[in-house]
């Protein structure tokens, strides 16, 4: 597929910057008929942290399983540091992973949970005491060594967590949505902590979740899933900036869709008229080009319309359209208008004001123009 | 007025009678009502121990067939020294324990593979073959191993075909262990099941992912989350098996007896009752102890009653 096209490409422009960690090619998984992952295909340079985002049903975790050893591919073939790992066990693995309810053994105290992967593994029984309290040391439980599993509190549980997952180096470290428990405080924290204790050790990192937001915080790459298939491969700002299709636009973001239908085509600009609104685009697809007539859709930014009294105020803005206030949601940093445009068929956008002088500048009933610049409507075939 | 669902008019109605019956303010009292049925149950118990300890002083007079006016230790001093009680007793204890564990050692796999298994299929038959026996008395279950196992058996049959045997399969000892163990085991399975059904499956892959194969994860994991299980199942069955009547009976025929069958030989044998009672006070003590030493080690909290920890 394009898409998973134009990240090998991208890898291969570069040049080696180190070697491959992990290397995915051509993974399927199919229960019954039912295809969880489709054609997978990806490579990981040792050191990076890449997390696999997506909606509950996307394949993420069971392509995370698969690398794991948890399940093996129906067909394609998985290596580690360069070598396939078909049909080897997980525990002959080189890797850590953290679960989603951390599964840690309530029957063991702290450090005796940090030392089980170090005696499963036989290391040098001498040296598994000092090397507990490193990785003790590493997550701040220094001084909970002796504390039993469920004497722990949930940040701190999860600190035991990366610290036995990490403690016998393994080549990779796997998150299976470790976070998704915990309450938005807690869990940013401990977002920002993984990333510490990432480059700290430098550990090849794979992380799925479903939360765009600590994938945009904490990944060098993300890799966006959607029914089984790998739907983008960027780093977080091009993910954001330059989604590659429209699901990604929508998935990633507070993302409106304005549906129209082509009228001209011109070198890097589309135009298109929804409703009776004529708009104008950028055409993200390399591979196709769009043809008058066209049904398509605009993905603009909530962030990036402005919204006015007049439209004199949208004066350096290319499209400016007439609307009016459905509702005001105040978020606190940030107030979302909900704008009904009437000549876009009555298609309702959010917009955001990040800077209202008061708690709110419009209110719900209100006569308002809002406006944007083409350049950042990005538009999808339909 | 709004209509409410019926469910909801009736339980109005309802509660408008029982306010009318049991006023609200005697609520305080109702948990200690509905305990009252087992307290009086286990009460009456407790009466009839009573009874029995009485007995147990005195001794039976052997020209009149009539127990003594006057208390004494005797048939405790008889019980405790007389070496075909003591036989008894080792036999029932020694018994017991191997009957104990070897019905763990066979229940824990059954109860994981039933729990553990992804087919329907599979878990429905282990269940089916669970259930099965509690619809066959002990007693036909006995019997059918004798026709099993005896001298003219299907076994001993088998056998002949191959030019061995006959063995003598019945009335010994093994063959009373066999029949308490084939007996224990459905108890055992079902104490075990919730403990491994309470060990999240997440945690076995934890354990091969941080480097243990399936014999470690069993050990270092398996085993201590099922303890629990353990100690609740292996109290039961020891329970039970030290107290069991009908299988030393009909497949030790006779010459196997185990606590009970000595108890009930006094009663209704040589009409000894007061030293049936000793003997039955001594069986009630010793499990007791038992019990009370197993709680002691381990703590009534393993068996997962008590408040739940976080």
């Amino acid at each position: 597929m394009a898409v998973a096209e134009t990240g090998l490409d991208r890898l291969a422009v570069e040049g080696p910057v180190g070697s491959t960690a992990v290397s995915v090619r051509n993974v399927n998984m199919v229960f019954g008929d039912y295809r969880a992952v489709d054609d997978a295909s990806f490579d990981l340079q040792e050191g990076k942290f890449l997390t696999i985002l997506g909606p509950s049903g996307s394949g993420k975790t069971t392509l995370l399983r698969m690398i794991a050893g948890f399940q093996a591919p129906t067909s394609g073939e998985i290596a580690i540091n360069g070598i396939p790992v078909g049909h080897v066990p997980p525990n002959k693995r080189s890797i850590g992973m953290v679960f989603q309810k951390l599964a840690l053994f309530p029957h063991m105290t702290a450090a005796q949970n940090v030392a089980f992967p170090l005696k499963m593994r036989r290391f040098d029984a001498r040296t598994i005491p000092a090397r507990v309290a490193k990785y003790l040391d590493l997550v701040k439980l220094g001084g909970f060594a002796n504390r039993r599993i469920h004497e722990l509190s949930g940040g701190q549980q999860q600190r035991i967590a990366i610290a036995r997952a990490l403690v016998f180096e393994p080549d990779l470290l796997l998150l299976d949505e470790p976070l998704a428990a915990l309450d938005r405080k807690l869990r940013e924290e401990m977002q920002l902590e993984f990333r510490r204790i990432q480059r700290e050790l430098g550990v090849t990192t794979i992380n799925v979740t479903h939360d765009q937001r600590e994938a945009l915080v904490v990944s060098d790459e993300i890799i966006v899933m959607d029914k089984g298939r790998i739907q983008q491969n960027a780093k977080p700002s091009a993910t954001y900036r330059q989604p590659s299709n429209s699901f990604v636009a929508g998935f990633i973001g507070v993302t409106n869709f304005l549906s129209g239908s082509v009228t001209d085509v011109t070198d890097s600009e589309v135009a298109f008229i929804a409703g009776t609104q004529p708009l104008c685009g950028r055409w993200v697809a390399t591979d196709v080009r769009p043809s008058a007539g066209q049904s398509v859709k605009g993905a603009v930014r909530a962030e990036q319309i402005r919204v006015a009294a007049t439209p004199d105020r949208l004066d350096d803005l290319q499209t400016t359209v007439a609307g009016s206030v459905m509702d005001v949601i105040f978020e606190g940093e940030r107030v979302v208008y909900e704008v009904r445009l009437a000549s876009l068929q009555d298609a309702t956008i959010r917009v955001f004001d990040h800077d209202p002088s008061q708690h709110a500048e419009f209110e719900a009933g209100a006569r308002v123009f809002v406006g944007w610049n083409a350049r950042d409507v990005l538009v999808f075939a339909e | 007025m709004r209509a409410y669902p019926l469910t909801w008019r009736l339980l109005d109605v309802l509660e408008t009678g029982l306010e009318k019956v049991f006023p609200r303010r005697l609520a305080g009292i109702t948990p200690y009502l509905m305990l009252a049925p087992a307290v009086l149950l286990v009460g009456l118990l407790v009466l009839g121990l009573f009874q029995v300890a009485d007995g147990s002083l005195r001794t039976l007079d052997t020209t009149t067939f009539l127990m003594s006016e006057s208390y004494s230790l005797d048939n405790f001093r008889r019980a405790l020294s007389e070496p075909l009680f003591r036989n008894v007793a080792v036999k029932s204890f020694a018994g017991s324990l191997i009957v104990t564990a070897m019905t763990l050692v066979l229940a824990l796999p059954y109860a994981y593979v039933m729990v553990r298994t992804k087919s329907a299929a599979l878990r429905k038959i282990l269940l089916i073959a669970l259930f099965l026996p509690f619809f066959i008395g002990q007693v036909v279950r006995a019997y059918g191993w004798l026709i099993i196992l005896g001298n003219q058996g299907l076994v001993n049959e088998a056998l002949s075909f191959l030019g061995i045997g006959p063995f003598r399969l019945i009335y010994n000892y093994p063959a009373v262990l066999f029949g308490l163990i084939q007996y224990m085991l459905p108890f055992a399975v079902l104490m075990l099941a919730p403990a491994v059904t309470a060990i999240p499956e997440e945690t076995e892959a934890a354990a091969e992912s941080l480097g243990a194969n399936w014999i470690q994860t069993f050990i270092h994991v398996v085993l201590p989350m099922a303890r629990p299980g353990f100690v609740g199942a292996g109290l039961v069955v020891m329970t039970l098996s030290l107290t069991d009547f009908a299988i030393p009976a009909i497949l030790g025929g006779g010459s196997q007896d185990f606590i009970a069958n000595a108890i009930y030989d006094q009663f209704f044998r040589t009409s000894d009752q007061g030293l049936g009672a000793t003997l039955a006070l001594l069986l009630v003590a010793a499990g007791s102890t038992l019990v009370a030493i197993v709680f002691a080690l381990v703590g009534t909290g393993t068996l997962q009653m008590g408040r739940a920890k976080q």
